[in-house]
């Protein structure tokens, strides 16, 4: 049996399937590779998303571009000061003294974005809000985490999926929500 | 002999042959050649510049330029009218079904032909079929800051609604789909259709002459529509069955 | 495993495993680097990702179009016409489109430096204390005589503080210029406008509303004045009256872009504009029949026709043409305006259109108004006022020198010495954004903000309506610079005594104000009762104009009594060909540092990144010159080099060459590209002291090189082809 193989493996079409296994093998073992060099730029604080949305936040208050337009935004420094003054642990919790510095010095938190897309897609927060769509059907559930992760993968299948799903019998929908340029250009 | 082209496989590539959705008319008569458009569509589009050496090969980068051609000789000689040559969004278009990897497909929602960067794989027959040369592709990183220091600054100015096309990639004129998005977002949050002359393209938006109109091709009560109807209305190389959307209208 | 792989298989089945994963993986790994940094107090009104719009004036030409601004977190990203402002009306044109690559411009004065006159842009940063200090030194210990101003034609409002601080303080009023003043010949029309209508104004023709147009050299498609409102005004004429479309001729010794849009173009020889005005002025009186106006009486048609190169029945039917229009109309300008008698070009076709009764009547010729909070018309120098000007620095009249918004280094011919005056000032302090040649040569460089940074206002040029376009910053400065208006300010106060007197204003938001003031209550495009919401509204509409035009109506009977001297132009110079110079309507006077408009095709050439010599294609056989071959430029003045362009439609006598680019400095894109024009350019001048910049005469030599010009027009070079010569 090994011995057959052999025989095929030295064959001209045996030495390109050769080859093509070989190539698949490698590219998977660098992409494996590759997705784990690659970490995201670790997040400035942990922020607690659990306690926040625990406390009945709303997403909208701290992200309020959601339902208006591409970007659901992250809040300001002044956002977060307009409750944190109010409480007396802000001064004194050494988990809050990041946000403490940070409004007395005027610096800023550099965020690293979670949910993202490539620069070629062009997403829109608003038509998906419209739609009826809640900020957790994308995002996960935000009572579970502290910083944000990622639920799920966000590739174009994904998208594709849920789009097609959405627009069920309807032709006009479909021929919108899949089209190459609704997202692409 | 006829060829279905949808028997082909080519589904998508070749989709209608009805009016289309958006169109645009150019007068002819009005262009004065000043180049506004070329510069407001440089803007909008981020589209690069190449430098001289480059351009000198016939790379540069313009989705729309200003064609004139001459005729006769010194003093009895005539130049044409200037014709603003941008991709004319064919309906039967012929760059669409040579793509190997259908990263030109026809938009079946909006009726204009799409230029997918992420899959274009630079092949460059769209362009090697396209009977308007208007197509121009990215033969270097001219985007890129590490190519190209000044970009870092630069690249403020960028349009974030637009994609920064990179090396290998075709690109041409979309009819700034990014625009008509954003009017037809705008418009369906507010419950309504998009009206006539609610946004225009960047090129139409710059025009000092007025000689660019955008609009609804399909209604016929439009204004690019009514101007489409104008008996100096002709259509550029229509004998080869492109259907293009784009009319222009002659001198005279 | 009986075979070995081979080094030779291993790398390529790497090479293929590398290309398979990048495919993979898609392209890079670029966007997983993002880091999103979010205001850290965002404005109310702003919303992530959802752009935000303020109105301003665009800074890249004098003519005061409105811009609206689109930005988005923080940047300027797109610049839109102002659909309100009466000069543009929504529109832009191609430099104001691409002023956002000035203001992201690699290459801008970052911070106030030492200059010192390097040949490179000084490393040695000061800060603005200092730099203000220097500046209240200057005013303070320099003889208000000796003090002089130099300041570009935009924008208007910092030419006010500086000529009210000149003023006060007793020094001479501020000297305007700048290289498009100069080939419009401002100066011309406002003197031809003084000599025949009793006041100098500009001039203002209605192209809009005429029906058949004559134009003797005037590029207004292209940087006359106010191309926008023009062109505007052109498409109208066209196309604005359904019963009749509008006809266009123009005379000019090449077809400039202008010249491109005519039913007819009608080449004629350089210098005999207004032979061939008035010849048409006694055609058209004696076709009207009557007794023969005195301006008209002296000029032969026929021998007119003959010197002018042009066809004597072509003269009667353009006759025929203007008497039987309904509004015809006829506009002097650009080169025929730049030449020995080109005061006498603009008076005679005043004339003219005195003659055609069109004077005050649509589609004629009116005065323009007076723009709002305006007292009374300035025009910018002349060359010959300059070349004074000159003369003083070089005497030691001048020991201090603050040069804003111009650079004379490069724009005024080189033969009129402007370099060498400035070296013999002893302080030249510059507030130029840009490293250009002038500011280069000076002492110090204390940097303004572009003009989308700046606070402002900008009175239009050609505008029926009173326009004051007002600008504002619509980006936060990029660089350490500051507003010039506010330097002169913080200065004045730190000399104080009659310094401070003359600007006592907190900054230049305020001197705006007080400026606008006059304006509040006035009916007009808007109305407010009080400074604040007049400032108010200003910012949101992007400047203040009236509701109605308020044109002024010459009277005709000076322009036809006249007694005209029928002359051609006189030509400096040996050489065999006409020179003319025209200023390169992309580029316009400042843009050769903006890539884009580097990259954007001239419409008539489609040449990008450089500079050519148009030469009639016969006429460069007959020398043996080809596409592409660099000759010298030969005058009485100097000498430059540029490839040939074998342009075929420019007679065979004349050679026409660009303005805007031959930089030695202003940035990466500019400098060192091209060749400059006014190198070849001598100091004659016209009656009126405009630069005579056609009256040259020229020889071109061959000089053995080539220079291959990147053109848009054909694809030559794409497979080697004509590349490389044999």
């Amino acid at each position: 049996m090994i011995k057959r193989f052999f025989v095929w493996a030295i064959s001209p079409m045996g030495r390109i399937a050769v080859v093509i296994a070989g190539m698949f093998v490698f590219s998977l073992a660098a992409f494996g590779i590759y997705q784990t060099q690659q970490n995201p730029n670790p997040q400035p604080i942990q922020f607690p998303h659990n306690l926040h949305v625990g406390l009945g936040i709303q997403c909208l208050y701290c992200h309020p571009g959601a339902s208006k337009g591409p970007s659901a935004g992250l809040p300001t420094i002044s956002k977060c000061w307009g409750c944190h003054q109010q409480i007396a642990k802000t001064q004194t919790s050494p988990k809050l003294k990041p946000m403490l510095d940070a409004m007395n010095n005027g610096t800023n938190f550099v965020w690293a974005p979670v949910a993202k897309v490539p620069e070629f897609v062009h997403f829109n927060h608003r038509p998906h809000i419209a739609a009826g769509l809640n900020c957790e059907n994308c995002h996960g559930d935000m009572t579970k985490v502290t910083i944000a992760e990622n639920p799920q993968v966000m590739n174009m299948g994904w998208c594709l999926n849920c789009h097609r799903e959405r627009a069920g019998d309807d032709e006009a929908k479909l021929i919108k929500l899949t089209d190459c340029g609704t997202c692409h250009y | 002999m006829t060829v279905d082209l949808n028997k082909l496989h080519a589904v998508g590539a070749i989709a209608e042959e009805a009016e289309g959705k958006w169109g645009m008319v150019i007068d002819m008569d009005l262009c004065t050649g000043c180049q506004a458009c070329v510069a407001a569509c440089a803007m909008e589009n981020n589209i690069p510049y190449v430098e001289e050496v480059d351009a000198g090969y016939g790379r540069s980068m313009h989705w729309i330029r200003t064609e004139r051609f001459w005729e006769g000789e010194y003093p009895e000689v005539k130049m044409s009218a200037y014709q603003p040559m941008l991709c004319q969004q064919c309906g039967k278009a012929p760059c669409e079904p040579v793509c190997p990897a259908f990263a030109t497909v026809h938009s079946q929602a909006e009726q204009i032909n799409l230029q997918v960067y992420n899959r274009c794989v630079g092949t460059r027959y769209c362009a090697n079929n396209c009977p308007y040369q208007v197509r121009s592709f990215n033969w270097r990183d001219y985007q890129d800051s590490r190519v190209r220091p000044e970009i870092t600054i630069l690249a403020n100015q960028f349009n974030p609604d637009v994609t920064v096309r990179r090396r290998g990639v075709m690109e041409k004129c979309t009819f700034c789909i990014q625009r008509i998005h954003k009017a037809q977002d705008k418009a369906k949050s507010e419950g309504r259709e998009v009206e006539d002359g609610e946004f225009t393209t960047a090129c139409a938006q710059a025009c000092p002459a007025n000689a660019i109109t955008f609009g609804r091709i399909d209604h016929p009560e439009s204004l690019v529509a009514q101007l489409a109807r104008s008996p100096r209305a002709e259509h550029h190389l229509e004998e080869l069955g492109t259907l293009p959307r784009v009319t222009y209208l002659k001198e005279g | 495993m009986s075979k070995q792989i081979s080094r030779r298989d291993f790398l390529k089945l790497a090479t293929a495993g590398a290309a398979t994963t990048a495919v993979l993986t898609g392209c890079g790994p670029t966007s997983r680097f993002v880091s999103r940094e979010p205001y850290l107090k965002m404005p109310e009104y702003t919303y992530n990702g959802m752009s935000t719009y303020y109105a301003t004036t665009c800074r890249e030409c004098a003519a005061a179009c409105g811009l609206v601004v689109r930005t988005m977190q923080g940047r300027a990203i797109k610049v839109e016409g102002n659909a309100n402002n009466p000069v543009n009306l929504g529109k832009t044109c191609a430099r104001g489109q691409a002023t956002l690559q000035g203001l992201y411009n690699p290459d801008r004065v970052e911070n106030p430096v030492k200059q010192a006159r390097g040949a490179q842009l000084s490393q040695e940063t000061l800060d603005w204390n200092a730099a203000i200090q220097i500046v209240s030194d200057a005013l303070k210990n320099t003889k208000p005589s000796e003090i002089a101003f130099l300041m570009g034609m935009a924008p208007d409002h910092l030419f006010d503080l500086v000529s009210d601080l000149a003023k006060a303080i007793g020094a001479p009023a501020p000297i305007r210029f700048g290289a498009l003043g100069m080939f419009e010949a401002r100066a011309t029309l406002s003197k031809a406008a003084e000599d025949l209508f009793g006041k100098a104004s500009m001039p203002f023709f209605d192209l809009e509303n005429a029906d058949v147009v004559i134009s003797f050299g005037s590029n207004f498609l292209e940087t006359w004045l106010s191309p926008v409102a023009l062109t505007r005004g052109f498409a109208k004429m066209r196309r604005g009256n359904p019963e009749r479309r509008g006809y266009f001729v123009q005379f000019e010794a090449r077809m400039s872009q202008t010249a491109s849009k005519a039913d007819e173009w009608i080449p004629l020889r350089p210098g005999t504009e207004s032979l061939v005005a008035l010849a048409l002025g006694r055609l058209i009186a004696e076709a009207k029949g009557g007794s023969l106006p005195p301006a008209f009486a002296s000029v032969d048609p026929l021998t007119a026709a003959a010197d002018a190169g042009v066809q004597l029945e072509v003269l009667e039917r353009l006759a025929q043409a203007l008497v039987k229009a309904n509004r015809p109309l006829v506009i002097p300008g650009g080169a025929a305006l730049g030449q020995s008698n080109g005061l006498a070009v603009a008076e005679s076709v005043l004339a003219l259109n005195a003659l055609l009764g069109n004077f005050g009547l649509p589609g004629g010729v009116f005065i323009s108004p007076l723009a709002p909070a305006q007292d009374a018309y300035h025009r910018p120098a002349s060359a010959k006022e300059m070349t004074d000007f000159i003369a003083k620095m070089k005497n030691g009249g001048v020991k201090v020198l603050f040069v804003h918004g111009v650079n004379p280094v490069f724009e005024l011919p080189k033969h009129l010495g402007f370099a060498e005056a400035l070296a013999a000032v002893p302080q030249v302090i510059s507030f130029a954004t840009f490293p250009d040649e002038t500011a280069l040569a000076s002492d110090y460089i204390f940097p303004d903000h572009h003009g989308l940074e700046s606070w402002g206002y900008q009175r239009a040029v050609v505008s029926a309506k009173p326009v004051l376009s007002g600008a504002q910053p619509v980006v936060t400065p990029y660089f350490n610079t500051r507003a010039t208006a506010d330097v002169f300010l913080a200065a004045a106060a730190l000399a104080g005594g009659k310094f401070a007197e003359a600007l006592p204003f907190a900054d230049e938001v305020a001197f705006i104000q007080s400026k606008l003031t006059q304006l509040v209550g006035e009916e007009g495009f808007f109305t407010a009762p009080e400074i604040n919401s007049f400032t108010a509204y200003f910012q949101q509409y992007g400047g203040w104009w009236t509701s109605d035009p308020a044109l002024a109506t010459p009277s005709a009977a000076n322009a036809i009594a006249k007694r005209f001297t029928p002359a051609a132009a006189e030509f400096a110079g040996e050489g065999e060909f006409f020179f003319l110079p025209f200023v390169s309507p992309t580029l316009g006077e400042a843009g050769a540092n903006k890539p884009w408009l580097q990259e954007l095709a001239d419409p008539t050439t489609t040449v990008m990144w450089n500079t050519w010599v148009e030469m009639n294609p016969v006429t460069a056989h007959e020398l043996g010159i080809e596409n592409d071959d660099i000759v010298e430029i030969v005058s009485e003045a100097g000498s430059v080099e540029a490839p040939v362009y074998l342009y075929p439609a420019i007679r065979p006598d004349v050679i026409a060459m660009p303005f805007g680019q031959g930089h030695t400095a202003y940035g990466r894109f500019a400098s060192g590209r091209g060749a400059n024009p006014a190198d070849v350019l001598g100091s004659h001048f016209n009656e009126a002291g405009d630069l005579a910049f056609a009256g040259m005469k020229v020889a071109v030599k061959k000089t053995g090189k080539t220079k291959v010009l990147s053109r848009l027009e054909s694809r030559i070079g794409v497979y080697g082809e004509g590349l490389e010569k044999e």
